[in-house]
């Protein structure tokens, strides 16, 4: 009996260290993932601030350039607040995965889904329209629209990837593979969507609003 | 097979003190202000450093109660918040420069 239960302690303790192992080095690769995302963001500037030199008239190149989407704003503020939904759904995910609340977790999932494909469709919408407009990626005379198509393309494809890693947590989620004492992965996943979340924070406001 | 107690358990007790939707609302209104600020059409001279903060304190939000970096190991914190700090810096002088 006493044994048993200083192996059932033994197992609990290695799977204890074995998520803070998982948390721990999901960090770090996230670190790694914002250190690209700066220097994609630092790129874009550069590339901003030199065309903005070479252009005789700053406000006019940005005027033009944004003349190309009239309602880009518009719809980026709202893909914006799409995603952060999105990450407030993903936290109310992880509190029904540990109140034990199964459909909760199911739900909450489901909406984050929706959300991320709300976003990606956003921004096709938008891609869409510059690329009507003669922005596109592999216009040489266009630097600020490779730079532009980079960081925020790069940020999409993340979306995306979240997107599909939450259908797999969902798919899991059904089966019941998570409960209050079992749900590091969701945890995980979240960490990553806040993260994807936090970089367009930013995004946001360096690449449409300065 | 044996249920595991989670790790963040303790942590996550100290989140539920502060309501996500909270956070959410306070997130919403502060990108409102954002694009308010931005459509006033002053010169982006004066208004460039405001919004730069504003996305700070925003990202800083995301991270400290969504990913709940308040309430982890300190050392989650160090991990994610030094090379945000080299990030910011290479980016900011990049803005000036």
């Amino acid at each position: 009996m006493n044994q048993t239960n200083v192996h059932e302690r033994r197992l609990t303790r290695a799977a204890e260290e074995g998520n803070l192992n998982r948390k721990y080095g999901f960090w770090i690769f996230l670190s790694s993932e914002f250190l690209i995302f700066a220097g994609l963001i630092g790129a874009f500037v550069m590339t901003r601030a030199s065309v903005f030199r070479s252009t005789s008239s700053l406000e006019e190149f940005v005027q033009k350039w944004w003349e190309a989407n009239t309602f880009s704003l518009a719809l980026v503020s709202i893909n914006t607040f799409v995603l952060l939904a999105s990450s407030l759904f993903v936290v109310l995910a992880i509190d029904a995965a540990r109140r034990d609340d199964q459909r909760g977790l199911v739900r909450w999932l489901a909406a984050t889904i929706v959300m991320g494909v709300i976003f990606l469709g956003g921004q096709a919408v938008e891609y869409t329209l510059l690329v009507s407009e003669g922005h596109t990626y592999f216009n040489n005379a266009d630097a600020f629209a490779s730079a532009f198509f980079t960081l925020t393309g790069f940020h999409g494809l993340h979306v995306f990837v979240g997107t599909l890693i939450c259908i797999g947590v969902l798919q899991r989620a059904r089966k019941n593979a998570y409960w209050s004492g079992n749900f590091t992965t969701v945890e995980i996943f979240g960490l990553f969507w806040h993260f994807v979340d936090l970089v367009w924070v930013l995004i946001f406001t360096i690449v449409y609003l300065t | 097979m044996a249920q595991v107690p989670h790790t963040s358990t303790e942590h996550a007790a100290h989140a539920r003190h502060t309501s996500p939707v909270l956070v959410f609302v306070i997130l919403t209104l502060f990108t409102l202000i954002e694009v308010g600020i931005t459509l006033l059409g002053l010169p982006k001279a004066s208004i460039v450093p405001v919004l730069l903060a504003i996305a700070l304190v925003k990202a800083s939000l995301v991270a400290m109660y969504y990913m709940h970096l308040r309430y982890e190991k300190i050392i989650f914190t160090l991990i994610f918040v030094l090379p945000t700090l080299f990030a910011v810096f290479l980016v900011t002088v990049l803005m000036i420069g």
